[in-house]
């Protein structure tokens, strides 16, 4: 599903983002990347979406090759995967329903398809009566669930999610986490970057811990600190 | 990309117009400010070359047969030049007959005493003829002088005055499409910039789209809708403008010239050059959109 082999990521100004790091994910899984600022967490999951190439080394995603991956692919390995920021990253000028029309237009499914689709998509993460506000008439906690609405329409293999609780309050953050609970319940590979102890240690699922850019740690039902 | 794809882009390109209110205004009026500009100089050219062309077709080939031509010879010289008009090489043409050059010259002469013992039979028939391509001149000239009636001494043509005149419109031609050259590449930069502004302003909406895994026509589509509209849109503001303003011109101008008695001085209607005006500023509005969206987008897609 998703493997880095000996995958390096030098910026050009000479930071290390990542550093011989050789992992693979399989389908189904929840993950959790941690580490502090800087060790990495980012730079994983661009690699992951192709917003960064690696210096070095492979990575396979979905069956893409995204280190030597021609940009006109792009597109279609971003389609095969969910992805959610920690600023929500929704369209200003379209309703909650139109973001997430929005994913489903861009694989130009069929209008019929998309009324039935969105609906559904809203109501899993709990926004049907919201579907008509616009992103600026919503908490953070209700962007953040259009945003995983939008990430879970099409039915994606991954989905990667960069500090979704970031800017959201810990009781918000416990439902969102909830929700990607439930998303990988169904079968859906779920990759977390997060510096949230709380919740990582709550979730008991497997932990990647990177540092400075190295792997240093993977546990399966690990915790923040590894303990176990 | 599907058929219901484009239309579902294309409608989304126009809703942009209006939600984006503030930047499609400033870029209308670029476009509008610009193309206004450039009608105003295309009606300065137009009606500057046509009034050039115009003192052009007022010059004529004058020529006088012998005196002493015989009939034939009279006839020859009236056959030739119908047949020229016949087949367009002569516009129009005045006779002068013998009897009217006597008249004439009458007339012309102070001093009665001087056509004393002179007679229409000392008079020749003239010709004053008005080419339909003044540049065919010399060609026409040297046929005349291969008729035996006609006096070659006797053919003028103002070729200076003609030389001076083309000059000019050749100069003149030069000038106007250095004007409209600058012209352009300023409003290029212009719009172009305007349209960075609009597009810098929503780069994160093109940052989003890209994520969500749009593909680069998928995002540029609706921009080029959109700078298309308003090229379209200024288009025609700017040609109601340019009639209006034009009008304004002619009217002043026109008494103008009353005023100081300038006479042969013809400013050309914008009616005739209506259709003109709205193709070019059409063409060029829409192109300035299509062209600048198009590479203002390009940038904000490398994500």
């Amino acid at each position: 599903m998703i493997r880095f082999v000996d995958a390096t990521k030098i910026y050009s100004n000479g930071v290390v983002g990542l550093k011989n790091v050789t992992v693979k994910i399989d389908k189904g899984e929840f993950v959790f990347i941690i580490g502090a600022s800087g060790s990495g967490k980012s730079t994983f999951l661009k690699l992951i979406m192709h917003e960064e190439t690696p210096t070095e080394g492979e990575v396979y995603v979905n069956g893409y090759s995204v280190h030597n991956m021609p940009k006109s692919e792009v597109p279609y390995l971003r389609r095969s995967l969910g992805i959610v920021f920690q600023d929500f990253r929704l369209l200003p000028n379209k309703t909650a329903y139109d973001n997430v029309a929005f994913a489903m237009q861009i694989v130009e499914a069929l209008p019929r398809e998309i009324r039935r689709q969105v609906p559904l998509a809203l109501g899993l993460v709990g926004l049907s009566k919201k579907a008509k506000a616009y992103p600026s008439q919503l908490s953070g906690g209700e962007q953040q669930r259009v945003a995983l609405a939008r990430a879970l329409v099409n039915n994606p293999a991954v989905l990667i999610a960069d500090e979704p609780t970031g800017n959201l309050d810990p009781k918000t953050s416990m439902e969102i986490m909830e929700l990607l609970d439930e998303i990988n319940q169904r079968g859906t590979t779920v990759i977390v970057a997060t510096h949230e102890k709380s919740i990582v240690d709550a979730m008991k699922k497997r932990v990647i811990t990177l540092d400075r850019g190295e792997l240093i740690s993977d546990v399966k039902k690990g915790s923040y600190t590894n303990e176990d | 990309m599907k058929i219901r794809t484009l239309r579902l882009l294309a409608k989304e390109g126009t809703k942009n117009v209006y939600k984006n209110k503030l930047m499609s205004f400033a870029s209308l009026a670029t476009i509008l400010a610009t193309l206004f500009v450039l009608g105003l100089v295309l009606l300065i050219i137009v009606n500057v070359t046509t009034n050039l062309e115009a003192k052009k077709q007022d010059l004529q080939v004058k020529f006088y047969l012998r005196v002493d031509a015989t009939r034939l010879e009279e006839e020859e010289v009236a056959l030739f030049i119908e047949q020229s008009r016949a087949s367009g090489v002569v516009a129009e043409y005045q006779y002068e007959s013998r009897e009217q050059a006597y008249e004439n010259a009458k007339k012309d002469l102070k001093y009665e005493a001087l056509m004393e013992g002179l007679t229409p039979e000392n008079f020749a028939v003239g010709y004053f003829v008005t080419l339909t391509n003044p540049n065919d001149s010399d060609q026409f000239i040297a046929r005349l002088k291969l008729f035996s009636g006609v006096d070659s001494q006797w053919i003028t043509y103002p070729k200076q005055e003609l030389e001076r005149i083309s000059g000019m419109v050749r100069v003149f031609n030069y000038v106007a499409l250095f004007v409209i050259a600058v012209l352009m590449v300023i409003s290029i930069l212009l719009i172009s910039n305007t349209i960075r502004l609009t597009v810098f302003a929503r780069r994160k909406e093109i940052e989003i789209m890209k994520y969500v895994g749009a593909n680069d026509w998928f995002i540029r589509f609706p921009f080029i809708i959109e700078g298309m509209l308003i090229g379209l849109l200024g288009a025609l503001l700017s040609h109601l403008l340019t009639s209006q303003a034009y009008g304004w011109i002619k009217d002043g101008l026109n008494t103008l010239f009353n005023s100081i008695k300038i006479s042969g001085l013809q400013l050309v209607e914008f009616g005739e050059l209506s259709i003109r005006i709205l193709v070019v500023n059409v063409l060029f509005g829409v192109t300035i959109g299509i062209i600048g969206s198009f590479m203002s987008v390009k940038k904000h897609l490398n994500v």
